[in-house]
């Protein structure tokens, strides 16, 4: 009897050591990540912080973060806005709602769709990139290198990034959501340009302030967490070559449920 | 400096010295480039500049780490066992030769070496 008392309370403990450590790991994760996210806010917004290689970096990232997928995920936004913007108006169409299909497309597509999509797109492009880079600078001792030289890491690699990040996230999200704005004017009202009031007084009830607060702020959370989820996990890379990969897989995890909880926090905020 | 502390690998070695003065000093890009493009001729190692660092020969990579510690002047330079970054080179008199190119801007130099190598250098 007693013999099988402590086997449960040794297997017990057990359960509860290995649980424990695996909790406490996971918490220093999130540690680290925020305590990242508040060294970065905090250098991004010190002037003093920005100087002539700052703001190259900075122009670098937004380069390769934006304006090299610009035409092509223009595109792709313009068709998947189109085709949704049709069913949307052929549906509003057959139920006999015609009156609210702009309405309805606006909602579905400029505060759901296009931000998601365009954090998505973003984070799949560059957030993989800088999570790898990040991770490879870590284990072959560049970051230990620059930092012996005086040069402050967090200004020349990592701030940039997230600002850059940041400002291609909002920018793309403000390029294609116009373009969607353009669309639905079209599909609801044709190649004309008589219906402008209409469509204005109609936008106007859709963006009010508080709505148009709600798209820049969780544009804003997407580009902060599609730079510094991947940027704290590459810093939190084990320095050893086979970590890389395994690195990159778990920052773009976090960084896919952190995208997912920001929309649907901001599904609830909105909607509930 | 030693072979532990590696070039950034996305910037050349002219932006790789350059990074130092533009971030210590708050210089522009193109004035630390001209600091960093002085350098590298005053050690006659232009040809290096616009190289990454797997392009770079030992000597090469060895003379832009020197760069990059050496632009901004510090106290005290410690190269750290040479022979670990020049494998193939018969280092003393390299770096003999490189350190004097540099005089005017070192102040102290101090070379940690294996004490069985102690002949291999000139005595100072």
């Amino acid at each position: 009897m007693r013999g099988c008392y402590d086997s449960r309370m040794a297997w017990l403990s057990d359960f509860l050591i290995r649980r424990g450590t695996a909790a406490l790991a996971l918490l220093r994760t999130w540690q680290g990540i925020l305590r990242f996210a508040a060294q970065a806010l905090i250098a991004a917004s010190t002037p003093a912080a920005y100087n002539s290689a700052t703001r190259m970096v900075v122009m670098k990232q937004i380069y390769f973060t934006a304006w090299q997928i610009l035409l092509p995920f223009t595109l792709f936004a313009a068709l998947l806005s189109f085709v949704l913007i049709q069913i949307v108006v052929s549906t509003a169409a057959r139920i006999g709602q015609s009156d609210f299909a702009l309405e309805m497309s606006m909602r579905i597509l400029v505060l759901e769709i296009l931000p998601l999509v365009t954090a998505l797109f973003v984070a799949l492009r560059s957030s993989s990139a800088i999570n790898t880079e990040v991770a490879l600078m870590r284990i072959h001792n560049e970051i230990d290198a620059l930092e012996e030289a005086g040069v402050d890491t967090l200004r020349m690699e990592f701030m940039p990034r997230v600002i850059g990040g940041v400002v291609s996230v909002l920018a793309l999200t403000a390029i294609t959501s116009v373009l969607a704005l353009v669309l639905a004017y079209l599909a609801v009202y044709g190649f004309q340009l008589w219906s402008l009031p209409d469509f204005t007084r109609v936008m106007g009830k859709v963006f009010d302030a508080a709505i148009m607060t709600g798209i820049w702020l969780k544009s804003l959370a997407f580009g902060l967490a599609v730079t510094i989820i991947p940027v704290a996990e590459g810093l939190a890379t084990p320095r050893m070559l086979f970590m890389a990969p395994i690195s990159v897989l778990r920052g773009m995890v976090r960084l896919f449920f952190v995208l997912m909880l920001i929309e649907v926090a901001s599904l609830a905020f909105k909607y509930i | 400096m030693s072979a532990e502390l590696p070039l950034r690998a996305n910037l050349v070695v002219l932006e790789n010295i350059a990074v130092v003065p533009q971030y210590v000093q708050n210089l522009s890009y193109l004035d630390a480039a001209d600091v960093a493009w002085n350098l590298l001729l005053q050690v006659g190692y232009a040809d290096a500049a616009y190289k990454r660092d797997p392009a770079l020969t030992h000597e090469e990579r060895f003379v832009a780490k020197l760069l990059r510690a050496v632009v901004g002047r510090p106290d005290l330079l410690l190269i750290d066992r040479p022979a670990m970054l020049l494998p193939d080179t018969r280092y003393p008199p390299f770096v003999d030769d490189v350190l004097r190119r540099l005089d005017d801007r070192l102040n102290h130099c101090w070379i940690l070496d294996y004490r069985w190598n102690e002949p291999l250098y000139a005595p100072r």
